[in-house]
């Protein structure tokens, strides 16, 4: 799961160098949106900082 | 600024980050410094900001592919914020080797707000979106062997965090990977 983002983003260059410009930035949103996912997943401790 | 001149310093740009991936994995392979989960969301980070550049040298310079490469950058440096906020305290410990005495994550902040002052600055100039030059298809030396190599170290990344999260559903990957999930 964690390789999904770099093979989303892979991807995009593939489409952006046959010059489907739309799929390749549809695809680095897909890939952005699933960075952010995964790093939501990971934030699991608690900061040891008191603000 | 001329076309070609916006080629160039965006071919520069992304043979930056093309270093700064593939010297983390120098790092990984030849000091054996396994990247923990949100070091490889970092390197993610890399590789969304990079996309931007790639589609600027592809397609010609826009305001949307700057804008690709800035959020881009904006989420990876979140991403190594936060991990600099967990070894923030002294006593906390620390992730990895440190360089310079910086360790990555550190370096990866500053990589990420390089990226993103860079790519503020190259917006300042209007000239390059005008196209007053047609926009030429054929790639020169250098954007060509940063895209090239942008894309196998993108590649290479997918077989790497495979080896070493496994294939399973997210949350396999271990904090502290001492080994290749894959072969064990």
């Amino acid at each position: 799961m964690m390789s999904l983002p770099f093979l989303i983003f892979a991807c995009a260059l593939g489409a952006a160098w046959l010059r489907q410009r739309g799929v390749a930035i549809g695809l680095w949103v897909a890939g952005l949106v699933v960075l952010l996912v995964l790093f939501r997943i990971h934030v699991t401790e608690v900061l040891s900082i008191s603000l | 600024m001329p076309a070609e001149l916006s080629r160039l310093l965006n071919a520069i740009g992304l043979m930056a980050i093309v270093t700064v991936l593939a010297l983390a994995f120098i790092d990984q392979l030849w000091f054996r410094d396994l990247p923990c989960p949100l070091c490889i969301l970092q390197r993610v980070g890399f590789t969304a900001a990079g996309v931007g550049i790639a589609l600027n040298l592809i397609f010609g310079p826009r305001p949307s592919h700057y804008g690709i490469t800035i959020l881009g950058a904006s989420v990876g440096a979140s991403i190594s914020i936060r991990q600099i906020l967990l070894h923030i305290v002294p006593g906390t410990g620390s992730y990895g080797n440190a360089i310079f005495g910086l360790h990555l994550y550190t370096w990866a902040f500053i990589g990420f707000a390089l990226t993103i002052i860079g790519s503020a600055i190259l917006l300042f100039d209007d000239r390059q979106f005008a196209h007053p030059e047609p926009w030429s298809n054929r790639l020169d030396v250098l954007p060509l062997t940063a895209l090239v190599t942008f894309f196998l170290l993108a590649v290479g990344n997918v077989v790497s965090t495979l080896l070493i999260c496994g294939i399973g559903l997210m949350g396999q990957c271990p904090d502290n990977p001492t080994q290749y999930l894959l072969f064990h």
